[in-house]
């Protein structure tokens, strides 16, 4: 379970305060899948930081004894003046791995960079970001509990997509999903449950299908209009 | 070549650790990560790391050998001069680097493991032991020419370098905030140190001065850095001016301000 009490997050704007949650009472399953919805600025990838404890709620907190990821997205995570090597070995070493080789071989060969593995990681392409921040996941044995994915498919290329996608259906039973992605179709492959961002609240639906239709009453038909 | 089955044991996941255990495994990796940018890029990096201020202490040195003076205060001049560069130099290394710190290193922010503190932490190691080996090797050389290089009073020492790291730790902190809320501050503390080089007493003790100047330099910390380092390093030269109190004062101050500004803003350094 991800435990959120009372948790209100706001940015300072010109205009004052904007709050993109406030006070949210949840409790979210960590033994299902969740796509979570909403159109771009709503504080989806907000969300997914504060899960990851990369950003901070400015009110209430969230708490959680499982073993959850980092936020995986193309922003953040890797340095860039660092090449893909050295960003490996950082996180394997703040994660506690002393012999960091087998950990660099391996997203090595999951990531198919070839030899720009050994360049700066601010050189690369977003589909190439993405190879090495999926490889990174996958060599760490998947000791999440839970991986927040922030679009992170979908810069890929055909293969590479084919080819995370096996991977996380492979770990379905240990490892679940949080993730973000405009891609509705995408996310009913994943997910069995949605989270839909609304008036700076969160509602859960046990459906993903729900969750869809709720997203598409409130979002889609407005824009359309 | 070491097969699969050898490569998933090896990468077996660590036991659970405890808070102090992450946060020297975070600082390790940070310094690997730190000296591998900085002196990544050819293999005599960290040579040049220590040429560089010794070279420039050695240059300093000579020039004042050359103009005849041989010694100041009974001392040799190569060495009055070393002994005041050396601490200079070590503040005027520590406030960019760690006023840097947090920007530098923001994409590592990302991983909850890495707190704000940790790259001020692995960078305050990494210039403190460049300083120390420079020491060393810059007084061992001094004594392979014969000089006598054995410190008068060593703990004096050690309090005056051990109050100027605090004090540049206050500063640097305080910094690393103000680099959050204004871009540019970076440029203004290198502006400000250029002069500080000639205002500090590193060419000149007090002794040099005719009593009534003393107070448009007194004022100065690292004024104060210098004359104690002589005075702890000499007991032929007494400083007139320099004082552990005001020295003291102004490092307790700058680092206590220092970690508040820094407390304070910590959410600024992962938001933004």
């Amino acid at each position: 379970m991800i435990h959120f009490e009372n948790v209100s997050k706001f940015y300072p704007t010109k205009q004052g305060r904007h709050y993109v949650f406030r006070n949210i009472d949840l409790d979210l399953p960590t033994d299902r899948n969740i796509a979570i919805l909403g159109p771009n600025g709503v504080g989806k990838s907000t969300l997914i930081r504060m899960i990851g404890g990369t950003d901070m709620p400015n009110e209430g907190r969230i708490r959680s004894l499982k073993n959850i990821s980092w936020p995986l997205g193309l922003q953040g995570g890797l340095q860039g003046s660092m090449t893909a090597r050295e960003n490996v070995k950082f996180i394997a070493r703040i994660h506690g791995y002393k012999n960091t080789r087998p950990i660099e071989k391996r997203v090595q060969e999951f990531a198919e960079v070839g030899k720009y593995f050994d360049e700066p990681v601010k050189s690369y392409s977003s589909g190439m970001r993405s190879r090495v921040t999926f490889g990174l996941t996958m060599a760490f044995d998947f000791d999440f509990d839970v991986l927040l994915i922030d679009e992170l498919g979908a810069v890929g290329d055909a293969n590479f997509r084919k080819k995370s996608e096996e991977l996380l259906l492979s770990k379905y039973e240990t490892t679940k999903l949080i993730m973000v992605n405009h891609n509705i179709r995408e996310l009913k492959k994943f997910c069995q449950t949605g989270l839909v961002i609304k008036d700076q609240q969160l509602h859960f639906f046990d459906d993903i299908n729900d969750a869809v239709e709720l997203y598409q009453a409130t979002y889609v038909k407005n824009n359309v209009k | 070549m070491t097969t699969q089955s050898n490569n998933t044991n090896a990468a077996k996941r660590p036991p659970k650790r405890s808070h102090w255990q992450i946060m020297c495994d975070v600082i390790f990796a940070l310094i690997i990560r730190e000296l591998k940018t900085r002196f990544g890029a050819n293999r005599l990096g960290y040579f040049w790391a220590l040429a560089e201020p010794m070279a420039q202490a050695a240059v300093m040195a000579l020039i004042f050998s050359l103009l005849g003076r041989s010694s100041l205060s009974g001392v040799p001049v190569a060495l009055f001069m070393l002994v005041a560069i050396l601490p200079f130099k070590l503040f005027s290394k520590l406030l960019p680097q760690l006023s840097a710190a947090i920007e530098s290193n923001k994409g590592l922010l990302g991983y909850r493991q890495v707190t704000a503190s940790d790259p001020i932490i692995s960078r305050l190691i990494i210039e403190v032991i460049t300083f120390l080996i420079v020491y060393l090797l810059l007084m061992s050389t001094m004594a392979w020419l014969g000089y006598n290089v054995i410190p008068d009073d060593l703990l004096e020492l050690l309090g005056v370098s051990a109050l100027t790291i605090i004090m540049a730790t206050g500063l640097g902190l305080m910094l690393c905030a103000a680099t959050t809320w204004w871009k540019d501050t970076g440029k203004i503390v290198s502006m400000v140190m250029q002069p500080m080089f000639f205002i500090s007493g590193i060419m000149f003790c007090a002794t040099m001065i005719p009593q009534q100047y003393w107070y448009l330099l007194s004022w100065n910390p690292l004024f104060h850095v210098t004359e104690l380092s002589r005075d702890a390093y000499f007991s032929a030269y007494q400083t007139p001016v320099g004082s552990f109190e005001y020295l003291g004062i102004w490092a307790i101050a700058s680092f206590t301000f220092g970690l508040m500004t820094f407390q304070v803003n910590r959410q600024r350094f992962i938001t933004t």
